[in-house]
């Protein structure tokens, strides 16, 4: 009986009706999915379509997303290579090119789970050893007081939700945040500020700007409320993603001031941006390349290497790319796209065998080939 | 006697290479003089259509039979005569009215015509000027580009933005200096821009004596100061081989040989098949050579792979096409292959044209793109891809047409279906290898192997389509016939992934787009959804009606 029952599943988990129904919710997938980014921009449409197991549509109808999709394909492709008829020599061209197939889809599974990126930015002469992440932030408290050390406590963006109330030191103050801006305009005020607004919000107002489709181009915002510092530094304070000035306030006795970032990930050593060059076509706006002159500096051993666009630098499982460069000042600024993927290799792997599969297949096929040709 | 037509199709072949291989032994024209524009060297001739197509919509006058060397010449050395020509092509009336003229049927208008009303409107084109571009409306940004068109002119009038005189250290990227330029700025010439100046001058000199003999005499100069200049990169062969190009206009030719050999196999269906059908076939032939000339004379003018901006990808697709074309009419000799070549030859070259008619199509790429090795795997895989795909479409359509024609000669029908489904997974090979290379690179330059970006998602779809396709064919889900239509279909997703994904504007690599476009897109999907729906279903509603 129960036998007979995964025997029965098995047959369906391995039939080509799977394939191709899944195949053809793919294409549909696909389909809608890049036609949703004109509106709500790359990232947001591949987490709700691509990077998902199930998605909303019109709201309150759940549809299968693209990990499940593609997750039921690699079952059904794995399963499919058990049929008793498929290994046979003459096949076997094709078994090696599905096997290749079978690779690239496993690949991309460990690329989507284990694969972490985001952007290093260096000002030319400094050193950085962290990544920014592209969308996730951070609220960081940094406390000046100490002699010879600033100490940091950080919060991560999933404490950052509107309503949220959390404390950062125990017997500490509390923290409640009002609202988690995702594009922010900043205006003056026109009438003076209550006095329970500190800092930033007692001259300015931080507003709500309709999201830009691209993550990467929004100045996010926090406005967060501090309770119980026993002193005069209870109130609202606001953030925005690259604020110069940042408005101190004190916790018994020690003064601290909080930074809103991007979400930061450490690496195990410095790159110090030696020189940012850029080489335009003559005559235009047109850049031809880009290039950072770095040190990679690891156990105070500095080793120099040449960020090429094209040309990326890797090292103990990260690779830097040159993806872009801030010029607005004196100072050149490179931006270092930053991926650590375990999954890295397995497409150059399955393109090679899927290659070497369908040139099995061909020669196999050749005498009939040939035979069919002096007719 | 094939063996005979075989040789004569050879000799024109070997008569037209001889035509193309005296190109670069020509004399060093006017035309030739390299001038630095758009971020490379190129001649005189080129840079002088691509400003008149900038003011006059075209690259040359033609209703004056003037060229647009001539053209700007003339502008240089009588200035007053050449404001008073009618090079302004304005189509817009709102434009017209607001300049205070009188509204043509012909819309050209000369600069004196506009200036005066340019004038009067400063202040709002200074304010259009401010503005974001997609916040224009049509009128203030035909204003804005007519106002940059009438100051781009006025300083060709004076060599002010003619980039004649290379810089003193010769270097690759370095930039090269106007006539204008170089005497504001009063620093000693070296030897060679001395040289080029005399020269220049003496030609414009003798040019307005019309001195032939000055003329000639100034240009031997020119070439030999130019052909000597070291470290820079000016090579006069490729500057000649760019000014023949442009005269000749090989892909207008191969057209016309395309167009020909259609009009060929048309009558072979009536009189005469086997005469007619070689005839055709040769036409084909030698249109296919001028073709693939203009694309090996596009990848030595530019040093690069064929393919790199949209245009490009146009013309290498239909060449791509027409090689797997003439091929299939090598085997089969029964006219399909000169078919499906000569109609979507036809069809493509008239799409690359309106490309190549938005501005210098000989441009320079961003950094990201310029990589040769990547250009000439990835990309020329996957159009081959695209052209393939385009074949295995067409063969469909043949198909479904032949099933309705002739549904009883089943020979025929399978031999179409075989090439069919052969040609599919030549195409899926391409597509499929050439989408993964992308992500290759992709993970070389970005640091990801797929992003779910609109052009890979595009290619994307052509491979799972054809996937779907070949599997439901070899699980027998799909008949002939549907596999025929979805492979007619396939068309639709080709030109998605193709011109679609720039409606799209998102993403790493889309190059830029027009409305007009759009439309066409859309039309092209309603036809070849009509179309394919209605010779897939048209024998099966015809049974019903004659079995009721």
């Amino acid at each position: 009986m129960n036998i007979n029952f995964l025997d029965k599943f098995l047959k369906i988990i391995m039939s080509p009706k799977v394939f191709s129904y899944t195949l053809i919710w793919l294409i549909v997938l696909v389909f809608f999915g890049t036609i949703a980014q004109k509106d709500i921009g790359l990232y947001a449409s591949q987490m709700k379509y691509f990077s998902s197991f199930y998605f909303l549509f019109l709201g309150f109808i759940p549809l299968p997303g693209g990990r499940l999709v593609l997750l039921l394909m690699t079952i059904n492709l794995f399963s499919s290579m058990f049929k008793r008829n498929l290994w046979q020599l003459k096949k076997i061209g094709i078994v090696i090119v599905h096997l290749g197939g079978l690779l690239l889809l496993v690949g991309g599974g460990l690329t989507a789970y284990f694969s972490s990126e985001g952007n290093m930015v260096i000002a030319e002469g400094e050193a950085t050893n962290y990544v920014d992440d592209y969308h996730n932030m951070e609220l960081a408290f940094v406390n000046n007081s100490l002699k010879d050390s600033i100490e940091y406590t950080v919060v991560d963006e999933s404490l950052l939700y509107e309503g949220s109330r959390f404390q950062i030191f125990d017997e500490g103050p509390e923290i409640y945040v009002i609202s988690n801006i995702k594009n922010v305009r900043i205006e003056n005020r026109i009438s003076p500020a209550d006095s329970i607004y500190k800092g930033l919000l007692e001259k300015f107002v931080l507003l709500p700007k309709r999201p830009e489709a691209e993550n990467t181009q929004n100045r996010p915002a926090l406005i967060y409320k501090i309770e119980g510092t026993s002193n005069r530094s209870d109130g609202i304070y606001g953030l925005f993603l690259g604020q110069g000035l940042n408005d101190p306030f004190k916790i018994k006795d020690q003064i601290f001031h909080s930074e809103y970032r991007r979400e930061r990930t450490y690496v195990p050593f410095d790159i110090q941006l030696i020189d940012f060059e850029k080489v335009m076509h003559p005559g235009t706006n047109v850049a031809k390349s880009f290039s950072s002159d770095v040190n990679l500096i690891e156990n105070d051993i500095p080793r120099r290497t040449l960020i090429k666009m094209n040309e990326p630098l890797r090292h103990k499982g990260y690779t830097f790319f040159q993806a872009s460069f801030i010029d607005d000042s004196e100072i050149e600024t490179t931006v270092l796209a930053t991926v650590k993927n375990y999954g890295r290799l397995f497409p150059y792997i399955s393109s090679i065998i899927m290659s070497i599969g369908l040139l099995i297949h061909l020669l196999l096929m050749m005498p009939k080939m040939v035979k069919g040709k002096p007719k | 006697m094939n063996s005979i037509k075989i040789n004569i199709s050879f000799f024109y072949f070997f008569f037209f290479l001889a035509n193309f291989l005296i190109v670069p032994l020509s004399a060093f024209e006017v035309q030739n003089i390299p001038v630095q524009s758009e971020g490379r060297i190129k001649p005189l001739d080129t840079f002088a259509r691509n400003m008149l197509l900038t003011f006059y919509g075209k690259r040359e006058i033609k209703d004056q039979n003037i060229k647009a060397t001539d053209w700007l010449l003339d502008l240089i050395l009588d200035p007053e005569r050449g404001r008073d020509l009618k090079v302004f092509n304005i189509r817009n009336p709102e434009v017209v009215s607001s300049l205070f003229l009188e509204w043509s049927t012909q819309h050209k208008y000369s600069f004196n015509e506009i200036i005066n009303g340019i004038k009067n409107q400063v202040e709002l084109i200074k304010t259009i000027d401010q503005k974001e571009s997609q916040d224009r409306t049509p009128f203030e940004k035909q204003l804005l580009e007519l106002s940059q068109s009438a100051i781009m002119f006025e300083e060709l009038s004076y060599m002010k933005n003619i980039k004649l005189i290379p810089p003193a250290l010769l270097d690759e990227n370095a930039v090269w200096q106007s006539p204008f330029d170089f005497i504001i700025s009063g620093v000693t010439p070296a030897y060679h821009q001395e040289e080029i100046l005399n020269s220049l001058q003496k030609y414009l000199a003798a040019r307005f004596q019309k001195n032939d003999l000055e003329m000639n005499d100034a240009l031997f100069n020119y070439e030999k100061i130019v052909s000597d200049l070291s470290l820079s990169p000016v090579d006069v062969k490729k500057l000649k081989g760019e000014t023949w190009m442009n005269d000749v206009n090989l892909f207008v030719k191969s057209l016309a040989f395309y167009i020909l050999s259609f009009l060929l196999i048309g009558i072979s269906w009536m009189a005469k098949p086997s005469f007619f059908r070689n005839i055709s076939f040769m036409s084909l032939i030698i249109g296919f050579l001028i073709h693939g000339y203009g694309i090996v004379m596009r990848m030595y003018i530019m040093g690069r792979p064929p393919v790199s901006t949209l245009y490009e990808s146009v013309i290498f697709v239909s060449f791509i096409l027409l090689l797997l074309a003439v091929a299939l009419e090598y085997f089969r000799k029964d006219g399909l292959g000169i078919f499906v070549g000569s109609i979507g030859g036809s069809i493509l070259h008239f799409i690359g044209f309106s490309y190549a008619a938005d501005g210098d199509t000989l441009g320079m790429l961003v950094a990201v793109l310029d990589s040769n090795f990547w250009l000439a795997t990835h990309v020329t895989t996957i159009t081959i891809g695209y052209g393939a795909s385009l074949v295995a479409g067409f063969i469909g359509h043949l198909y479904l047409i032949q099933n309705i024609l002739d549904s009883s000669n089943s020979k025929k029908l399978k031999s179409i279906f075989n090439n069919l489904f052969g040609m599919t997974l030549f195409a899926l090979f391409f597509t499929l290898f050439g989408t993964i290379l992308g992500g290759i690179w992709a993970d070389q330059s970005w640091g990801r192997f797929w992003g779910w970006d609109p052009k890979e998602n595009g290619a994307l779809l052509i491979v799972l389509w054809q996937l779907l396709m070949i599997h439901s064919r070899l699980a027998g889900i799909a008949k002939p016939p549907l596999f025929a239509l979805g492979m007619g279909l396939n068309n639709i997703i080709v030109a998605l992934a193709w011109f679609g994904v720039n409606l799209l504007q998102v993403g790493l690599h889309s190059y830029g787009f027009d409305d007009g476009v759009a439309k066409n897109l859309y039309l092209f999907i309603l036809l070849e959804i009509l179309i394919c729906c209605g010779l897939y279903y048209y024998p099966k509603f015809k049974f019903k009606f004659q079995s009721v």
